[in-house]
């Protein structure tokens, strides 16, 4: 078993119950520590339900997804809550929170039935807190939050279980540039610095192809491209992918990809 | 959660339909005085005197007036007591229909059934073209009555929850049958039995109708009547309820000698809260000192209240030091 | 503390409920009083049971089905337990048990239907097809027992809708014996539940990635806070607001955590009820009122203060 490989999924294909063709077909990602990979494509690529796949909350037809070396689907609940944190797209939390509470939900796979939070677990939560950059809120309500600190702090419960892996799932929805940002570097400095394993599901081509490692493009439920992001963002793929005229211009070392005008610009 | 509807206030033990009618609680001794001097100022109206040209005209218990062009030739009975007083009258060839609940006498189980009598099939009974239909007070009579006077049927409406409403009700059937002497006799006999306490037997008495919780019949009813005509002492008399739910405690601290059950006649078992554990606080529980009341005889008031003052105080005798 | 304060209104409660009585017992003549120690005393412990288990199963059901207005009943419970009460009746069934069991078969029988419908669905305990399952079999329930009632011997059956509304008349130590070996178990799944609960409030999908078995602990909850419920209903008839103000009341002062929540709800509850038993003993004594209106009357203005209270928050 390779020593970083956290995550492998080979050659995957997922149909629907009741579906006429596959979600998902010869979908492959392995997932090192350290590193961030981005799934990318347009809505219904099937980029969500490579999530599931991989997460185990479903069994494909083909192929295998396994993490640290034992298949998704046979991971326990509690455990694979031990190696994975998930920050999923939506959340609709019930009641008032304060975020030094919900932070602490995340160690609920550390915990005894019974038993109750240690020491242990309330530094866990200062340091995911303070890892995330959200320590001053410690004692805000959630409601009182910003988009964008709020989705920091649900980063943070996903560190408070101390994963090896993290994956977070449409993160930028309905942030703002500098949350965008702050977010895409917090997640890049958590690969670098502590060496977190990380996907990410996004829209935000230009941000993935930015702090990527590694990106997966899907088109249809099937690979369009999958390497690094210069490999992957050539104009012709992304052209058919998106079905939309684009230029690719390299920035900072990176492919960004500026969509055209169709109608020709008025004299 | 469905809230008390105001039941009729002296109702007797058993009502004799179909109707999830909920014993009224609270505010019982207010209605018992509103109804006490609505029944003086009635006894003052309800009475009859015979229309010009042969016809009759009564005012019921409900101050309705009801006329009719001569004696009723085809009666409908909407309530067992006043199908018991029809026959004692004598008229009981003039019954065209009784309710479900209407066994005695056993002639009655001949005239047709035209089902319950406190929510009636209007219909059912205008089948059986009558020009009298005796209705029971209580809180539903209104519309009933009402439905028959748009038919045309004249309907009286007749307290009957004491001895005295009976020797009254007595009295107005006998007018309204042509056989006003009977009727006459009949309520004086009523009367007399009503106002003569039996000799003391020296027995402390309470009726249980229910064990959960418990309910026990109060100085407002029919049976406790009884008691009194028994010689017997019912141990809530005080309660101006007919019947009311008490405390399991309230029971115990009252200590009666002897605890009367409703049941089918015949049936000398004991009934199935004498073995419950929270019953033994009771000491007649405890010592097994029931008396079996059937319910065809005591179940409601009747005319046969002497035999039936007569049985329990046999029953109370009979019943074990 | 807060605790502190709960556990001191538990004992008063329960110590008034022992005082006082519709027929004077001394203070001094208390512990030797034959009617204290097989009356009082019993109904006292078996109202702080019952009550606490109404409002520790409406705490576990609002935050399964996600809806501050679920209480014990609105899963179809009290429609089930009535029926079989008022079937138990009109067969004329014997043994002096007969009518709790009756009512408790009836809440089994309309748990499992409502689990059966809910699953109809999928193969997830969807809340909202649960409460609109319950919702069901609870009208079918009251309509047939409605039908019932209408049809049969009336007197046997008024006796039957007094008995539904709620009261302790029936406790004895047998009783409380057979609720106390019954109960801690549902109560104890419940209890064990809280983390689980906390976590679901955040969506099931945020719980599972969270590590909570999300099915599984939806079943123990549903089963566990119906159990409670049927057994609360077969001893003491169908007492309201308890399982749905106490709740409230008590995020009101611990806030949402289950950890706490559970077992103030628990002990608030069963303080709630042995009051208003204590109440409904004395209002109107010698006569007694049935305790589900008690409840009723204090719940409905403590409701209201509550909503008060969210709507200018």
């Amino acid at each position: 078993m390779d020593g970083g490989l956290i995550l492998e999924v080979r050659d995957v294909a997922y149909r629907y119950p009741g579906a006429a063709a596959d979600a998902l077909a010869g979908a492959s990602l392995a997932v090192r520590a350290g590193e961030v990979h981005a799934v990318l494509g347009p809505n219904g690529s099937g980029k969500t339900t490579l999530l599931r796949v991989a997460l185990g909350l479903v069994r494909p037809r083909a192929g295998t997804a396994a993490i640290l070396g034992r298949p998704a689907a046979r991971w326990p609940r509690r455990a694979l809550a031990r190696v994975v944190g998930v920050v999923p797209q939506r959340e609709d939390n019930l009641f008032p929170q304060r975020v030094r509470d919900t932070v602490l939900l995340g160690r609920y796979a550390r915990l005894s039935l019974w038993g109750a939070e240690r020491p242990d677990d309330y530094a866990a939560v200062q340091r995911a807190l303070e890892r995330c950059d959200v320590a001053a809120l410690a004692d805000r309500w959630l409601w009182t939050l910003s988009g964008g600190e709020y989705q920091r702090v649900r980063v943070a419960r996903a560190l408070a279980q101390e994963p090896r892996l993290l994956v977070l799932d449409e993160p930028t929805a309905s942030v703002d540039l500098r949350h965008e940002m702050e977010l895409f570097e917090l997640v890049r400095g958590l690969a670098d610095r502590d060496g977190l394993a990380v996907v990410v599901v996004t829209h935000h081509v230009n941000l993935a192809a930015r702090f990527a490692d590694c990106v997966l493009l899907l088109a249809g439920g099937r690979p369009a491209g999958a390497g690094t992001p210069a490999e992957v963002l050539v104009r012709d793929t992304v052209e058919r992918v998106f079905a939309w005229p684009v230029a690719v211009v390299p920035f900072d070392g990176r492919p960004q990809v500026i969509p055209l005008r169709q109608r020709k610009e008025t004299p | 959660m469905a809230l008390a509807r105001r039941a009729r206030p002296r109702s007797p033990i058993s009502v004799p339909s179909g109707v999830g009618v909920l014993v009224m609680r609270g505010s019982a001794q207010r209605t018992h005085l509103a109804v006490l001097v609505a029944t003086l100022a009635l006894a003052c109206r309800a009475g009859s005197r015979p229309a010009p040209g042969g016809g009759l005209r009564v005012v019921d218990d409900a101050g309705r007036t009801v006329a009719l062009a001569g004696p009723a030739r085809r009666i409908v009975s909407l309530s067992p007591a006043i199908t018991e007083l029809v026959f004692a009258l004598g008229a009981g060839e003039r019954l065209v229909g009784r309710t479900t609940w209407c066994d005695y006498p056993p002639a009655a189980r001949a005239v047709p059934s035209v089902g319950d009598g406190l929510n009636p099939s209007v219909e059912a009974v205008a089948a059986r073209r009558p020009d009298l239909v005796v209705l029971y007070r209580s809180t539903l009579d209104a519309a009933a009555a009402r439905a028959f006077e748009r038919l045309g049927i004249p309907a009286i409406v007749l307290r009957q929850d004491r001895l005295a409403d009976l020797a009254r009700a007595a009295a107005l059937l006998g007018r309204l049958t042509g056989r006003a002497r009977a009727g006459d006799s009949l309520a004086a006999a009523l009367a007399a039995v009503g106002a003569r306490p039996g000799p003391p037997l020296g027995v402390r008495l309470a009726f249980v109708t229910w064990d959960n919780p418990p309910v026990v019949i109060g100085g407002g009813s029919y049976l406790d009547e009884l008691a009194a005509l028994a010689g017997a002492t019912n141990v809530f008399h005080d309660l101006p309820a007919a019947s009311a739910a008490v405390g399991l405690e309230t029971l115990a601290a009252r200590d009666p000698d002897v605890i009367a059950v409703l049941g089918d006649s015949g049936a000398a078992e004991l009934p199935p809260f004498a073995r419950r554990p929270e019953w033994q606080a009771i000491r007649a529980v405890r010592a097994r000192r029931f008396v079996v009341l059937p319910g065809s005889l005591f179940g409601r008031p009747s005319p046969r209240a002497a035999l039936a003052a007569a049985e329990l105080r046999r029953l109370l005798a009979a019943v074990p030091r | 503390m807060k605790w502190l304060g709960l556990a001191a209104a538990a004992m008063a409660a329960l110590a008034l409920a022992v005082a006082l009585g519709p027929t004077h017992v001394p203070l001094g003549a208390l512990p030797t009083s034959d009617i204290v120690r097989t009356l009082r005393l019993p109904r006292a412990v078996l109202a702080f049971g019952v009550g606490g288990s109404l409002a520790l199963a409406g705490a576990g059901l609002q935050a399964l089905v996600r809806n501050p207005l679920a209480d014990p009943y609105l899963l179809g419970l009290s429609g089930g337990a009535g029926l079989g009460a008022v079937l138990g009746i009109a067969l004329h069934l014997a043994s002096p048990w007969a009518l709790p069991l009756a009512a408790f078969g009836g809440g089994l029988a309309a748990m499992a239907l409502v689990y059966r419908l809910a699953l109809l669905g999928g193969g997830a305990l969807d809340p909202r097809v649960l409460i609109l399952a319950g919702v069901a079999v609870g009208a079918f329930a009251a309509a047939v027992t409605t039908a019932v009632v209408s049809l049969s011997e009336p007197a046997e059956l008024r006796n039957a809708l007094l008995w539904l509304w709620g009261g302790l008349s029936g406790a004895s130590w047998d009783t409380v014996l057979v609720f106390c070996a019954y109960a801690p178990l549902p109560a104890a799944v419940l209890l064990a539940a809280a983390r689980p609960l906390d976590l679901l409030a955040l969506g099931e999908e945020p719980a599972r990635h969270l590590g909570v078995e999300v099915e599984p602990w939806k079943r123990r909850v549903y089963f566990a806070a119906s159990l409670l419920t049927a057994a609360a209903v077969a001893v003491s008839g169908v007492i309201g607001f308890v399982g749905l103000v106490v709740p409230h009341a008590m995020r009101a002062l611990w806030g949402h955590r289950h950890r706490p929540l559970l077992p103030a709800a628990f002990l608030a509850g069963g303080t709630l009820l042995v009051l208003a038993d204590t109440v409904a003993r004395v209002a109107v004594a010698p006569r007694e009122l049935p305790v589900g209106i008690v409840t009723a009357l204090v719940g409905v203005p403590v409701f209201a203060l509550l909503l008060r209270r969210w709507t200018a928050g």
